[in-house]
């Protein structure tokens, strides 16, 4: 505590020394969550296959929300999705960071005026790089990714230190979208132990 | 000048004799032909190669199916067509016949004010899902089917029956996801995107 008494410390202070060894390590060390939302799911095989091949960056497709660091959000978001992303990224362990991807997560897209398509994502949860395009190509994608292994590198990319600092803002926009108390009566069915 | 004169003059005749033999002398006339005698009812038509089409009165879709059935084994889809203007749902059954490789739809017309269909899950069981769909989008009720209600959707989107075509998007969406979404005028009535 101390002098940062007031604000939460993320980081361990024995280890500052060693941050720019942590940051270019996170950089190089992307796991994404294999959680494929709406159309921009296909836009991933070709990132991961032979052409544009993402793991000689080190990133890798990775069932476990527990061991990822980056989630894609891959086109648009229902509201039925968007439980599940909100559940996924907090299950995800600090540091995390949301690459959105397309038109859909930014403003609706080609959705704009439809009635099951969450129109801005970074209402519920915070977004550190945003790919505009209907479908951005895997040209497109690689450079959201280079831009925040760049943010990493930087420190820019803090959309989990502002998820636990304003966290009463993003739940209380989650809370007005499902209604009050959805963790407990839906998210339960699917994660027993929440 | 003659010459064009002549041809559109010969594409007409053409066309108009296309018109007298409705049932072509093909495999899907011949279906059809065989299932107009049956249930003199129904009017029915070769669109093209395998597509036929036959209009159903309403109170008879059940029987038709049944009798259908026979010849075309699966039902693929129901498809609904909302239209506004004349107040009606119309209902497409499409159905695929695998003896055949024809596929036909069978269109039906119901009022869109208290909508009310007999169920066809006794003669295809997966009909289940696909009027379960149907209700939860337009509201039809499909009597004799234990499981309608809501199904894919929020219970909030369950009442409003999203896709009918007077269902209004735009306050919904800004009740909803608020009203800050950018692309929104209140003086257009039309969007091209």
């Amino acid at each position: 505590m101390g002098e940062n008494e007031g604000f939460i410390n993320y980081e361990l202070q024995e280890f500052k020394l060693f941050e720019p060894l942590f940051k270019w390590a996170r950089k190089k060390s992307l796991w994404i969550v294999a959680f494929c939302t709406g159309c921009g799911g296909i836009e991933i095989p070709p990132l991961a296959t032979a052409r544009y091949d993402f793991e000689r960056f080190g990133i890798m497709p990775n069932p476990a929300p527990r061991m990822a660091d980056l989630f894609l959000i891959t086109g648009y978001v229902t509201p039925k999705t968007l439980k599940r992303i909100i559940v996924t990224y907090e299950m995800m362990q600090d540091p995390k960071y949301v690459l959105a991807h397309g038109s859909c997560p930014i403003n609706g897209g080609v959705y704009w005026d439809s009635y099951n398509v969450v129109k801005q994502l970074d209402k519920y949860i915070p977004v550190d790089v945003a790919i505009a395009g209907c479908m951005p190509r895997p040209e497109a994608v690689m450079d959201g990714i280079m831009e925040i292994m760049r943010k990493i590198e930087s420190g820019e990319a803090n959309g989990w230190k502002r998820y636990r600092e304003n966290y009463e803002y993003y739940r209380k926009n989650q809370d007005k979208l499902f209604g009050e108390g959805w963790r407990e009566k839906e998210a339960k069915r699917w994660l027993a132990w929440i | 000048m003659d010459m064009n004169e002549k041809k559109v003059t010969e594409k007409v005749e053409n066309a108009e004799q296309v018109e007298e033999t409705k049932l072509p002398d093909t495999r899907e006339g011949k279906l059809v032909k065989a299932l107009i005698e049956k249930a003199p009812y129904v009017e029915g038509n070769v669109r093209r190669e395998r597509r036929v089409e036959f209009n159903v009165p309403a109170e008879r879709i059940h029987d038709f199916l049944e009798l259908a059935s026979e010849t075309f084994e699966m039902l693929m889809q129901i498809s609904i067509v909302d239209w506004l203007k004349e107040g009606q749902f119309e209902i497409v059954y499409q159905l695929w016949s695998v003896s055949e490789s024809v596929h036909a739809f069978v269109r039906t017309r119901i009022p869109r004010e208290d909508a009310k269909l007999p169920t066809v899950m006794d003669i295809w069981p997966v009909a289940e899902t696909y009027e379960r769909e149907a209700h939860e989008f337009f509201g039809i009720v499909f009597e004799g089917n234990p499981r309608l209600g809501p199904f894919i959707l929020e219970p909030r989107e369950y009442e409003k029956h999203p896709l009918r075509k007077d269902f209004n998007l735009i306050p919904y969406v800004k009740a909803i996801y608020g009203d800050d979404f950018d692309r929104y005028d209140e003086s257009k009535t039309y969007y091209v995107i």
